[in-house]
């Protein structure tokens, strides 16, 4: 049994790649369905959104590269779609160069499956440098920030625009956010000043980050990784890749913590204390 | 199914399995991705750069719609540059000087305001509340609330360094390490579970790759990516015999 223990502990980390491979794959394949909880963080995001009335201004911020594209493409495409379906106005813009043709391609997708016309029912506005600053220009004056759209029509003549002079005149602003520039930086220079209210969606690595701003009520709601994205998908009732990634995200948590627990026990049937190993 | 759909379906196919065979050993695979997706990664950021600030905000406006006052922070920019210039390397001060001046200006009070001011708001809220309904002792808001308070302030003990961690301190101090392991565990946990997302996304995608829609890239690559370890593993063995 010792000599068995010994050995697991030193298998080779292939297998364990491999094991891993398989369990992603496989509910990929063959989708179980597994049942999904909606949480309050996620839902109050939604309620906010159904509670706009048609017209409101809704300014959606796709702060993220093409390495967040898993976990925040999902919640991209869910907001949008429930943006449109509420006929809200919608804005859209960047903080991250290199998420500029991804959030393009987000907003041109699905404005067209919902047969929304660019620059009457909505913007996308490209690419905003300066991090902060860009936030504070948008808060002072939204025209100056932005003299033309991604495409370079001007926003003076944007039907979409008509009313919105600066920041105060947003309703709801949501941040998808891989990192800085992103949540909190909305929350910091505009929020605070302007006072919209907020809302975000973030990578599962950096949502233990946000959740102190959710418990103060500084955020109104958050969506958390692949799971959020999915929560949202469930409650908009077009369930897509988040929801479909699930089954995939439980059966790799499940063998995780079967390999931490397994470890455990043969790390204490080698009889071996921390000391000793050393 | 469009050509630049199949090809870019191809493309992104092979530089995904590429970066993966690093999973089996370093290898030419790999070090090919990984040059690929610097080069590509840098040289994308480039483009923007170029199209979405310094055409679209800075030239076309100071140039072609006279707005001269943009002149200044043109100038302000190219002065950064005078550091590779050893004789004029001081000018870009000036530029540093008046980045740091406004950045600490602007992002003092709100820092202040956003992440010390209302968190200790959030930390000290009441145990017992009273409403319409009268007077609320216990509440399980009550004891988040204090759970929020003892973890905030038991933390603090264990970083306070200026005096000994012995009798109550040391108590204190431990109860405040019990937190930090609880919140290591928890950053883990959703650290396991975004690097998992990744992972399904990639895999989402290979899936759908390997379909005949796009000439079952995935199942092609992969086959190519094997054989191709398994030659350079042969080709390693026999300069190692020699």
């Amino acid at each position: 049994m010792n000599d068995f223990a010994r050995r697991m502990l030193n298998l080779d980390r292939r297998v364990i790649f491999l094991l891993i491979a398989v369990v992603t794959l496989l509910p990929l394949l063959y989708p179980v369905g597994l049942p999904i909880r909606v949480s309050p963080e996620v839902r109050k995001v939604y309620d906010h959104l159904e509670s706009l009335p048609p017209g409101a201004v809704f300014l959606l911020s796709l702060d993220f590269e093409p390495a967040g594209k898993p976990e925040l493409y999902p919640m991209s495409i869910a907001l949008l779609r429930h943006a449109f379906r509420k006929n809200l106005t919608v804005l859209g813009l960047t903080l991250w160069p290199a998420g500029t043709g991804l959030a393009e391609a987000v907003f041109s997708q699905v404005a067209q499956e919902s047969g929304k016309e660019k620059g009457k029912d909505y913007v996308f506005l490209g690419y905003a440098p300066g991090d902060a600053n860009a936030i504070i220009s948008m808060g002072q004056d939204f025209h100056a920030a932005f003299p033309a759209d991604y495409y370079g029509t001007k926003t003076a003549d944007l039907a979409v625009l008509k009313d919105v002079r600066t920041l105060r005149d947003v309703h709801y602003v949501v941040s998808l956010s891989v990192g800085f520039p992103g949540l909190d930086t909305w929350y910091v220079y505009g929020k605070e000043k302007y006072g919209f209210e907020l809302g975000g969606g973030c990578t599962a690595v950096s949502a233990p980050l946000f959740y102190p701003l959710l418990n103060t009520g500084q955020i109104n709601g958050l969506l958390g990784g692949l799971r959020g994205a999915a929560e949202y998908e469930i409650l908009l009732h077009s369930e897509g890749k988040a929801t479909a990634g699930m089954d995939a995200q439980s059966a790799t948590h499940f063998l995780i913590i079967v390999l931490i627990v397994a470890c455990n026990c043969f790390y204490f049937l080698t009889g071996q204390t921390g000391r000793q190993r050393r | 199914m469009s050509t630049e759909l199949v090809v870019g379906a191809w493309i992104a196919t092979g530089l995904s399995l590429f970066i993966y065979s690093f999973l089996y050993k370093d290898n030419p695979f790999f070090k090919l991705g990984e040059h690929i997706f610097v080069g590509v990664s840098v040289g994308y950021l480039l483009t923007i750069t170029h199209y979405e600030v310094m055409s679209k905000k800075l030239y076309v406006p100071l140039v072609q719609q006279g707005q001269w006052r943009l002149a200044v922070p043109a100038l302000l920019g190219l002065l950064m540059l005078a550091r590779f210039i050893p004789a004029i390397a001081w000018l870009s001060r000036l530029s540093f000087a008046f980045i740091l001046g406004i950045s600490s200006g602007v992002a003092i009070p709100r820092q202040l305001s956003s992440f010390i001011l209302q968190q200790i708001q959030g930390t000290v809220e009441p145990l017992v509340t009273t409403g319409d309904g009268g007077v609320s002792w216990f509440t399980f808001a009550g004891l988040n609330t204090l759970l929020v308070l003892v973890g905030v302030v038991s933390v603090l003990v264990y970083f306070f360094f200026s005096i000994e961690h012995t009798r109550v301190v040391h108590r204190v101090a431990r109860v405040g390490i019990y937190f930090l392991m609880v919140s290591f565990g928890a950053a883990f946990g959703y650290t396991v579970m975004a690097r998992m997302s990744l992972l399904i996304g990639r895999f989402d995608e290979l899936v759908l790759y390997a379909s005949a829609d796009y000439g079952y890239a995935t199942l092609v690559l992969l086959a190519g990516v094997i054989a191709g370890l398994v030659w350079w593993e042969r080709g390693r063995s026999q300069e190692s015999r020699q």
